[in-house]
């Protein structure tokens, strides 16, 4: 018979653990990726602490216009926080959307063929109004629709999601790059291809509180939050998509009609999609190529991080924004900070938290503490 | 080899958290013998044989090989102390051959030369004659070329025994290898393992079926609530003995059947043919009917066609031809939310306990609603109130461990789980409940509680179709047996008249009743509610 | 547990004395007189080494240098996108760090510029946006240059060199073509300048549709020489490759941007070039020091080769010493005022240097006059209807037409 030796360390799943240790895992993890940061920005010649400070108050200490930076830290915030929520519902059903930057841009670009077209004719309410629900309408059948393939011809979602962002992204950039007299999207002013500024019956509108101004997509984004959270939760909708992401043929067997809910989450997914990207060139007040700002990409990372618990999705997305916001902020100060290195920052972050999370779930063993116990008992 | 025994555990604590799985077992298994190791659902069987094998790490105490201490960290350790396990769930890749199954966790070779590391490399024909010889050595039959997505069961499970022989195991674990198999593929097992013994191997036997430990086991080990109880010699015990020592208390061993009065048939199934999977035919012409206040067992080999009929009444399966009338009514081709709206309750526990019926992510309230979620239209919510108080009910009735109502189903262990899917059926208060294997995998004190409850909702008048798959059970259990072979209908006999041998036979098609009795034609119902010539 | 806990609490120490000398050696910076900031809004990385960006923050910080202000006082967000809401934060960034100038240097910023001028909270900040066309009277002007004389000045460097070889041939890869007045005026100068010193130069154009891709530069300067032999390659696209390409071709070329003599030593004879620094001091040193007339002093500026703000780079040795000579007196003229290129005076030179003017309409390549005899009057094409119409201003209107509205090619001018 072979001796058989301990090994060094195993990884052990743990059983349970303490809420408090779980947090204090996620600050550790923080610390030290700060840490980590730290010795990179020494390295290159820069005071963290002054780097932090600005990154986690977002540049608002010491600052003429404080509030501004709450102004800019909510336009990404708003539609990252509506994205994941919605990649949440599909996700939920392990129906892998990554369509979201397709299914945002469609959003925009729907509210934005409204925006400027019943621009002068409308009232503000109305427009925005029929903005939105375009916006929702339009996404909602561009995602809905890699779904009813799937269920009828079951060709892969993740594929089709994917390519579909590349297709409305260059539809996006056709549009801002093509000038004719039939693109309405381009603005007449400019000899170069600009996109048209909406009408001002177009703007969010905002609430003055003091000198800040307050967007209504954020009251918005929070009731969808919560309503979000009821749906999946409470309704049978909802109690419909857990059922189907667990088993299938369970869902089939309890009488569920399982293609129907799988294209009906899609476009419900892809809808709340659109209409955050309708949120936010309504802020915007004008298209962009660059309109999504990765929330299809980050989104995704803040569904998983979150662990699809939609009160979790809502500290994740805020965190993230406050990182985004404020390692662009932070830096401005450093000439030798570029944005890469804000991103490169950012990365290290959710390494280390993606880390503590492993740990959180697993445990070390070594050898030492092994033998330990065996003394012991014997 | 001169130790006495081949295993043995001393003290050998495990923990899940709070839960103590095992309390400080002492266990010797000898050279040469059969060890049963028999408890009740949850006693800790698994897991201490699970610690043996390397894939859990005792929180405390010793593991002996052959009269040396050793430690087992991993299957692979585990594999070079000569111990081998056959898990309940088959380890095996579906889509490779026997062989190619074998030859994935091989030993490295001893020969260390550039040609034996080169013949590791590839993969050589050789490899089929091989492991085909390893198994005529124990006596086994067996296609080395044969996929094992085509095999059956029970060939299944004799490629994971050739497994753990191949790979040299002296000690074997089997983890209720019975559950699976047919009464003729049980007999084949035993003859193998008592081959094995006489060639010297030990084997340790996880089971909870009393007559199979008393039929092979040299002695019995007996665990309950994750404490060692004791062992005794099988040639010095009975049923009655093993029972109370499993349970703490005494039992009693006999099935209850009520008389009921016979009552209009409730379901009449005419002239079905149903297709499996793979569009051969899976149920042929099949006539019978249930009538209220009655249970009509359903005996045949496994993959028969029971599956293929169950889905078929509960509007799973597409139907190729034939009627299936409900209290008058067609239910041909309705959704299954409808067929369960009319009260046909239908729960098939598959192999692998939670392919169908159950939601293993879900709460155990939350699967308590999947059929009835829907009703009440006009509400969008879901009504948890109600489902965390059936859950509740069933916990009660049932006795369903589990710490509360919002577990996840797949934490709770396999007989739990069961209890939840028959518990949650039996609430849906059917008039037709069709239940398949309904006590598949459960100890003694859980299956009789499952007896007992089909025979209170047959008292109350509900008709009852019993796929099962112990004939005691279904010759004791049942009024009517049906016996299906390759998809046709061998027969309808009375339960107290008939004998297991001739139900044995029938199953594989050596008896036909259908022909010899007397023109009256089987599975119809003199006082059926299908008017003949409407369609 | 505790040895991950202890190792890693001496890491934090270890890194909270390294920030606080850090933060020692920051203080003792600190103490310049000026603390002035000035912001900019970058659409690459501020630590490219080459490219638009790269020119604009070397314009910067040397202006900052000359004037004496630390490097700690530019404050930069980068790598913005053409994307109204993501430039109107990065302007809320660098207002809150007290930015008393912002500059925006991608067309793209238009209306993101335009819009946070406006705000009355930004009042006292001035806004000042490259390549635009928006401006207001208090705090918001854009800047641009007549880098088409320093293209007529290549165009005669280019001329000079298809005499010496017997092929008229000229080659161009051009971002853009009559879509962008851009593009547009800066060949019809360099055709201009070449038809000058050889009447019978063609100049042929290679569009690619995008400010800057290298593979399709190359392509496009490759297709010139293979299929209208072109004995110089010029450009207005971004990288060096069709310098690379004439290189290969073993024949001639203009690069742009920067002195491309190092890329492609056997090749290049001159480059137009920028000199921002030349603006980014006078609208710093104003906003700095008298910004209530900010708009007066600098306002909508459009410098040339007077002010330095344009030039060529130094003509490289595959120049003769007479092409010098000839570049010299018209770089004088127009640094003088005495002629510009888009007027009714056309300029030819003899191989000896001398000038004559002459006095004409000047026609597109349709035969169409485009400038009015008398050079009172500017056309341009109707975008809608492709009429050819006078733009309003009379003479006035010439800058407007050179920096907007100009969309045909002169004569000699082929595009495909």
């Amino acid at each position: 018979m072979s001796k058989v030796k301990d090994p060094f360390v195993r990884i052990v799943k743990r059983d349970k653990i303490h809420p408090l240790l779980k947090v204090l895992f996620y600050c550790i993890a923080i610390l030290a990726a700060l840490t980590v940061g730290g010795v990179l920005l020494i390295a290159i010649g820069v005071n963290p602490l002054v780097l932090y400070k600005d990154m986690f108050t977002i540049g608002m200490l010491g600052s003429r216009f404080a509030y501004k930076s709450v102004e800019g830290l909510i336009t990404i915030f708003v539609p990252l926080l509506i994205t994941s929520l919605a990649l949440s519902l599909s996700f939920k059903m392990r129906f892998w959307n990554i369509g979201g930057e397709g299914q945002f841009i469609i959003g925009a670009l729907a509210a934005a063929t409204v925006a400027l077209k019943f621009g002068e004719s409308m009232s503000s309410f109305s427009l925005l109004l029929l903005m939105f629900l375009s916006a929702m309408l339009a996404a909602g059948i561009f995602g809905g629709f890699v779904a009813l393939l799937n269920v009828r011809f079951k060709t892969n979602e993740t594929l089709m999601t994917l390519m579909l962002n590349y297709i409305a992204l260059y539809l996006l950039r056709f549009f801002g790059e093509t000038q004719a007299p039939w693109n309405f999207y381009l603005s007449d002013e400019s000899v170069r291809p600009v996109f048209q500024k909406f009408a001002e019956t177009a703007y969010m509108p905002t609430i003055s509180i003091g000198k800040f101004s307050l967007n209504i997509s954020f009251l918005f984004a929070v009731a969808i939050c919560v309503g979000v959270y009821f749906y999946l939760k409470k309704t049978k909708h909802g109690y419909e998509i857990s059922v189907v992401g667990d088993s299938a043929n369970t869902a089939k067997y309890a009488g569920m009609n399982v293609k129907k809910i799988i294209v009906r989450t899609m476009f419900f997914s892809a809808a709340l999609i659109g209409l955050a990207g309708g949120f936010y060139v309504s802020g915007a007040k004008v298209l962009s190529t660059s309109v999504t700002n990765n929330v299809g990409w980050t989104g995704i990372i803040v569904a998983w991080l979150s662990k699809l618990n939609t009160f979790a999705i809502f500290g994740v997305s805020l965190l993230i924004s406050i990182m985004q916001y404020g390692a662009q902020a932070a830096s401005t100060q450093f000439p030798i900070i570029d944005s890469n290195f804000a991103d490169l920052l950012q990365g290290i972050i959710l390494f280390f938290v993606l880390a503590a999370d492993f740990f959180i779930r697993f445990k070390l063993v070594f050898r030492k503490s092994a033998k330990k116990q065996g003394g012991k008992a014997a | 080899m001169a130790a006495e025994y081949a295993i043995e555990l001393r003290n050998i604590n495990k923990s899940f958290g709070s839960v103590a799985a095992n309390k400080n077992i002492n266990l010797k298994v000898r050279q040469g013998e059969i060890l049963a190791l028999l408890g009740e659902n949850g006693s800790g069987k698994t897991t201490l044989m699970n610690m043996l094998s390397g894939i859990y790490k005792p929180d405390s105490g010793e593991i002996l090989v052959d009269g040396k201490i050793v430690s087992v960290n991993s299957p692979e350790d585990a594999k070079k102390l000569g111990i081998g396990m056959v898990h309940q769930h088959f380890k095996l890749v579906d889509i490779f051959s026997a062989a190619d199954n074998i030859w994935l966790g091989a030993e490295e070779t001893t020969d260390k030369s550039a040609k034996g590391k080169l013949s590791q490399i590839f993969l050589r024909n050789k490899r089929f004659t091989e492991i085909e010889k390893t198994a005529e050595k124990f006596g086994f039959q067996i296609d080395a070329k044969k996929l094992v997505k085509n095999m059956s069961v029970s060939e299944k499970q004799t490629l994971e025994i050739i497994k753990v022989l191949y790979y040299g195991a002296k000690t074997i674990i089997l983890d209720e290898p019975t559950a699976v198999l047919t009464v003729q593929e049980i007999e084949k097992l035993f003859e193998i393992l008592r081959k094995m013994k006489a060639q010297g191997h030990s084997v340790i036997i996880i089971s909870h079926k009393l007559n199979e430990v008393l039929a092979i086991s040299d002695r019995v080990a007996i665990l309950r609530k994750g404490e060692y109880i004791g062992t005794v010699n099988t040639s010095e015990t009975d049923e009655l003995q093993l029972t109370e020592l499993m349970m703490g208390k005494k039992a009693d061993l006999n099935i209850r059947r009520s008389k009921v009065e016979k009552k209009q048939p409730l379901l009449e199934i005419r002239d079905l043919t149903v297709k499996n999977d793979e569009g051969a035919v899976a149920i042929d012409h099949v006539n019978f009917y249930v009538r209220g206040g009655e249970m009509l067992g359903v005996a045949g080999i496994a993959g028969c066609g029971q599956k293929e009929l169950c889905e078929a009444m509960a509007g799973l399966r597409k139907i190729e031809s034939g009627r299936m009338i409900h209290e008058g009514e067609s239910i041909v081709g309705l959704p299954p939310q409808k067929i369960i709206e009319k009260g046909i309750s239908m729960s098939f526990i598959p192999e692998d306990r939670l392919g169908m019926g159950l939601a293993p992510s879900l709460s155990i309230t939350d699967n308590m609603i999947l059929k009835k979620y829907k009703q009440n239209h006009l509400n969008p919510f879901v009504d948890r109130k109600t489902a965390r108080k059936d859950a509740q009910e069933v916990i009660a009735e049932l006795e369903v461990v589990t710490p509360s109502t919002e577990i996840p189903v797949r934490r709770l262990s396999g007989g739990n789980v069961q209890k939840v899917l028959l518990g949650r059926e039996i609430k849906a208060d059917p008039n037709v409940l069709i239940t398949a294997y309904p006590v598949r995998g459960l100890d003694i004190h859980s299956s009789y509680t499952i007896y007992n409850i089909l025979d209170d909702l047959k008292q109350k008048g509900v008709g009852i179709l019993f796929v099962g798959e112990d004939l005691d059970v279904l010759m004791a259990l049942c009024d009517k047996i049906m016996v299906l072979c390759h998809g046709k209908i061998m027969g309808v006999v009375h339960a107290n008249k008939t004998t297991k041998e001739q139900l044995g036979l029938m199953m594989t098609g050596a008896l036909d009743l259908t022909e010899s009795d007397n023109g009256k034609p089987v599975g119809i119902a003199k006082d059926s509610n299908i008017k003949e010539g409407v369609q | 547990m505790k040895k991950v806990l202890s190792i890693f609490l001496a890491l934090v120490m270890v890194v909270l004395c390294f920030a606080a000398c850090g933060k020692d050696d920051a203080n003792k910076d600190d103490g310049k007189k000026s603390d002035f900031l000035v912001g900019a809004v970058y659409i690459n990385s501020q630590n490219d080494t080459a490219g638009y960006t790269f020119a604009h923050h070397n314009g910067i910080t040397k202006a900052m240098e000359q004037l004496g202000l630390p490097k700690e006082n530019l404050r930069i967000v980068d790598n913005i996108p053409e994307d109204t809401q993501q430039v109107s934060e990065a302007i809320d960034k660098l207002a809150n760090q007290g930015c008393k100038i912002i500059f925006g240097i991608s067309f793209g910023y238009i209306e993101a510029f335009a819009e946070a001028a406006e705000k009355p909270e930004y009042a006292d900040i001035l806004f000042s946006h490259a390549t635009g066309y928006k401006s207001n009277d208090k705090n918001f002007n854009n800047y641009f240059g007549r880098i088409y004389q320093a293209r007529y000045l290549a165009g005669i460097a280019a001329g000079l060199k298809s005499l010496e070889l017997g092929n008229n041939n000229l080659g161009y890869v051009a971002a853009w073509g009559t879509e962008y007045a851009e593009t547009c005026s800066g060949i019809n100068a360099f055709a201009m300048g070449a038809q000058s010193v050889n009447p019978n130069a063609v100049v042929h154009v290679n569009k690619i549709s995008t400010w800057g891709d290298e593979a399709k530069e190359k392509a496009a300067a490759e297709a010139l020489i293979n299929t209208y032999k072109c004995c110089v390659i010029a450009q207005h696209c971004d990288s060096a490759q069709p310098q690379l390409v004439a290189t290969d071709g073993k024949v001639f070329g203009c690069g742009y941007n920067s002195d491309m003599t190092a890329q492609a030593p056997t090749a290049h004879l001159t480059a137009p070039v920028w000199h921002w620094d030349v603006y980014y001091k006078l609208a710093i040193d104003t906003a700095m020091n008298d910004p209530e007339n900010f708009m007066s002093k600098v306002g909508i500026y459009y410098g040339g080769l007077k002010e330095g703000f344009v030039d060529i780079s130094p003509l490289s040795e595959n120049c003769t010493a007479e092409t010098k000579a000839i570049i010299e007196k018209v770089k004088a003229m127009m640094v003088g005022g005495e002629w510009d290129v888009f007027s009714n005076v056309q300029l030819s030179i003899a191989k000896d240097g001398t000038i004559t003017k002459t006095t004409a309409a000047l026609k597109d390549n349709k035969g169409a006059e485009v400038i009015s005899a008398d050079g009172n009057t500017y056309f341009a094409y109707n975008k809608d209807t492709g009429a050819l119409e006078a733009v309003d201003g009379g003479k006035d209107a010439c800058d407007g037409v050179i920096k907007g509205s100009m969309n045909y090619y002169v004569a000699g001018v082929q595009e495909g």
